[in-house]
């Protein structure tokens, strides 16, 4: 309650509070200036005739009994219109005070309509008076204690001593029996109503991590590859089957066609790794033996007989050759081995060729690739028109083997792709061919080397003609230039000796020095050339009476380099020393070839018809090491060693290719090169002593 | 196709090899060596290994897959060999 004025003082006197019963007297405020200030009532006699009654009767009623009531003390003025129950017969009296809104006061002052707001209106002093609304009751329980002091004391009093007195009366009289009713229920009826069947079905997935990234990566695919893509097995928690899921999963694939599953590709590599796998799992024990791991005994499989494996510690461990496996197929059983050559880069290839190089007879010719892996099956088969002499692996495009044959073709193919295709270039159109068997094909690293990149391959054949021919590819073929032609060559500047048209039988790069090359001939000659110079020659060795088989430089030892001929000797020659340091014969026979082995200085290989001979110079310079005899019925045609281990490979005329591990060579750990250089070295001495005889002799042609 | 027949024959002929089974995706065996009951019990098992297996591979590294399962006990190896379309089950007892 505010009231805002003008700030005089005022004084109040208020004496409503001993709650008389006179309505009509009221408290009069006077300020001090003697104006009546009293706050006007809330509700005003203005505001409704009608209202007013209820209210003054109310008010009376409420003051009248003000003195009854405890409450009513609180009110020191006529302000509150708050309803009260004087009693419990007032009930009807109850709904008024309810029903009747707080009307809003009337203001005091009507303020005038601001037709024009002039400024002294402005300045006016208005009063401006607040007041409060009714109040709203919206609960009331009265109460039901009576004053003692009031008027109806005394009846109130009495009924309740009427009241407690039938309570005693009633537990034991005649007048009160218990009697029960009866509650009216409705009668319950069934009414049955049907609904289709809410099927309820469970369903839970893993998202594991790999379920994850497929569906990000498949996202961006169209929906029918995503089908086709693998199935995502989800567990999945429902009354079906296991099988069931894998319709569902994969509904639109392909695999529900066994046809097209067997023919499909894959199924092919599978079928492949597979048999590797199952051929691994039965020669494991010979594979470890050829890689040189320790054998591990299947912990599962039946123990050997001890007795014979105390034997076999017993006896002294003397250099020996053991067969490992063979090589072999049924295509392959009617063929003689004509070359073997390892892979570059895969160290588990090896391409065998197969002919026959009496051309009189005409048998299949062809070449297989095998892998270690499967002895049983070549990788791939190779089919040629004519029988093929020489093979060799490139180093820069391991794919790619070059191919020389009997009748004068030189070709390249690629063992990638399948037979009917794998011959990329051949020389069968080039105009310039040698018609003559090409008895070697070489691949060679160019002498200069482009920045960059490696060094430049360049194919250089040997043919019966006499022609060193040097290959490059071309858009039809291969195209050839002569590098050499052993027919017109001139020894020295100063003679003017033509030879004769001499075969050339094997060639050899040297190992550093790439622009010199020897080559071994049918008259038992060797030269030395450049790759810059084709019309002369840098040396000549002569030792041999016939056509030298292999020339091959060591691969540890500069300028030395080994030869094998058809008159029954191999020779070892130091670049430079006009005689052989060194010339080993063993048996009457020719030999066929003569190779260094690419992990042992100082020991050599050599084949003739009828035994393979390991030769080691450092234990012995006049006796093989291990001497090995073939089966009877095949002559051994082809050596080739294994580097990195201690096996080497021997190709048969039965075409059988059997691998051998070279075993208690007892060539020591230590730098071997040395070794080697140490035999020279007493040869040299050996050879100085007569050098002076010899130097008379021999003669630079 | 006469290459996939050349080389079942020639897997079947090799020492050892009890049986070969080739399933396709939905655990239905295409093609198989063994008897029927030894068949789909194979294919059903090892349909679930080789799920598991397939699993734990991706797990690790999603770009991943498995390529090839050997299983080895006492008597024999199991060769599995899994692929989107097929499976391709080899048994096989080396010291046979």
């Amino acid at each position: 309650m505010l009231f805002i004025g003008s700030s005089r003082s005022k004084r109040s006197s208020l004496d409503g509070s001993d709650g008389t019963d006179q309505p009509s007297r009221t408290p009069r405020v006077l300020d001090s200036d003697g104006k009546d200030v009293t706050p006007l009532s809330l509700h005003q006699a203005e505001s409704g005739e009608t209202q007013a009654k209820p209210s003054k009767l109310f008010m009376e009623e409420v003051l009248s009994s003000s003195g009854s009531e405890s409450s009513s003390s609180l009110f020191c003025s006529r302000f509150s219109t708050l309803s009260f129950e004087t009693s419990l017969t007032s009930a009807t009296e109850t709904s008024s005070p309810l029903t009747s809104l707080p009307q809003p006061p009337t203001p005091h002052e009507v303020p005038r309509e601001p037709d024009t707001v002039t400024e002294e209106i402005l300045d006016e002093v208005v009063d401006i008076c607040l007041t409060e609304t009714d109040s709203v009751s919206l609960l009331d329980i009265p109460s039901t204690l009576v004053s003692e002091d009031s008027d109806d004391a005394e009846t109130v009093r009495k009924t309740n001593i009427q009241y407690t007195e039938l309570c005693k009366r009633r537990l034991c009289s005649d007048k009160f029996v218990a009697h029960a009713a009866q509650t009216f229920w409705g009668a319950p009826k069934d009414k049955e109503v049907q609904c289709d069947n809410i099927v309820m079905v469970d369903e839970g997935t893993v998202a594991k991590v790999w379920d994850i990234w497929d569906s990000f990566h498949n996202q961006h695919e169209s929906p029918a590859s995503v089908e086709a893509n693998y199935l995502l097995p989800s567990t999945v928690d429902t009354i079906k089957g296991p099988e069931e899921d894998g319709e569902r999963s994969d509904c639109h694939s392909f695999s529900s066609d066994p046809q097209r599953v067997l023919l499909s590709k894959s199924l092919l590599s599978s079928l492949v790794i597979m048999e590797r796998s199952i051929l691994t799992n039965i020669i494991h024990p010979k594979l470890a033996a050829y890689k040189g791991l320790p054998i591990l005994k299947d912990p599962d499989s039946v123990p050997e007989d001890e007795q014979g494996s105390q034997e076999a510690e017993d006896r002294p461990l003397t250099p020996t050759l053991e067969p490992l496996w063979d090589f072999r197929c049924e295509i392959t059983n009617e063929c003689s081995v004509t070359s073997m050559v390892w892979n570059r880069k895969n160290p588990d290839l090896v391409a065998v060729s197969y002919g026959d190089l009496d051309s009189t007879k005409h048998r299949p010719t062809f070449i297989c690739c095998w892998s270690l892996k499967n002895p049983m099956w070549p990788e791939r088969v190779f089919q040629c028109h004519s029988c093929v002499t020489s093979l060799d692996f490139s180093a820069n495009r391991p794919s790619q083997l070059a191919v020389g044959m009997l009748d004068g073709t030189v070709a390249v193919y690629d063992v990638r792709r399948p037979d009917s295709e794998a011959c990329v270039a051949s020389s069968s159109n080039c105009l310039n061919r040698p018609l003559h068997p090409v008895w070697q094909v070489i691949w060679t690293k160019a002498e200069m080397r482009l920045t960059g990149r490696e060094r430049e391959e360049a194919l250089v054949s040997v043919s019966e003609d006499g022609r060193v021919i040097r290959w490059a590819f071309s858009s039809s073929g291969l195209d050839n230039i002569d590098l050499m032609n052993l027919g017109r060559l001139k020894v020295n500047m100063s003679s003017d000796v033509f030879s004769a048209v001499t075969p050339g039988f094997c060639i050899d790069f040297h190992p550093k020095n790439y622009g010199i090359y020897l080559i071994g001939t049918g008259s038992g000659l060797i030269y030395t050339c450049s790759v810059f110079n084709s019309k002369h020659c840098l040396e000549m060795y002569q030792a041999h009476t016939s056509p030298v088989n292999h020339i091959e430089w060591s691969p540890f030892s500069p300028d030395l380099f080994l030869c094998c001929s058809a008159d029954w000797s191999i020779q070892l020659w130091k670049r430079g020393h006009f005689a052989p340091m060194l010339s080993f014969t063993s048996t009457q026979r020719v030999v066929h070839t003569a190779k260094w082995s690419p992990d042992w200085p100082t020991v050599f290989a050599a084949i003739n018809e009828q035994q393979l001979e390991i030769w080691n110079l450092a234990s012995d310079v006049l006796t093989p090491t291990i001497v090995h005899y073939n089966t009877p019925g095949a002559a051994m045609t082809e050596l080739l060693f294994a580097p990195g281990t201690d096996c080497a490979l021997v190709g048969g005329s039965d075409g059988q290719v059997t691998v051998y591990n070279i075993k208690n060579l007892n060539v020591g750990q230590k730098n071997q090169v040395d070794g080697l250089e140490d035999v020279i070295r007493s040869r040299l001495v050996v050879c100085s002593s007569t050098q002076g005889e010899l130097q008379t002799d021999s003669h630079h042609i | 196709m006469a290459e996939v027949e050349e080389t079942l024959k020639r897997i079947q002929t090799q020492k050892g090899v009890q049986g070969i089974i080739i399933v396709n995706s939905e655990g239905i065996p295409i093609k198989t060596t063994l008897d029927n009951s030894s068949t789909v019990q194979y294919a059903g098992l090892i349909h679930q290994l080789v799920m598991k297996a397939r699993s734990t591979v991706r797990d690790i590294d999603p770009q991943n897959d498995l390529t090839f399962l050997r299983v080895r006990s006492k008597k024999n190896e199991i060769m599995i060999a899994p692929d989107k379309d097929y499976f391709l089950i080899v048994i096989q007892n080396p010291s046979d």
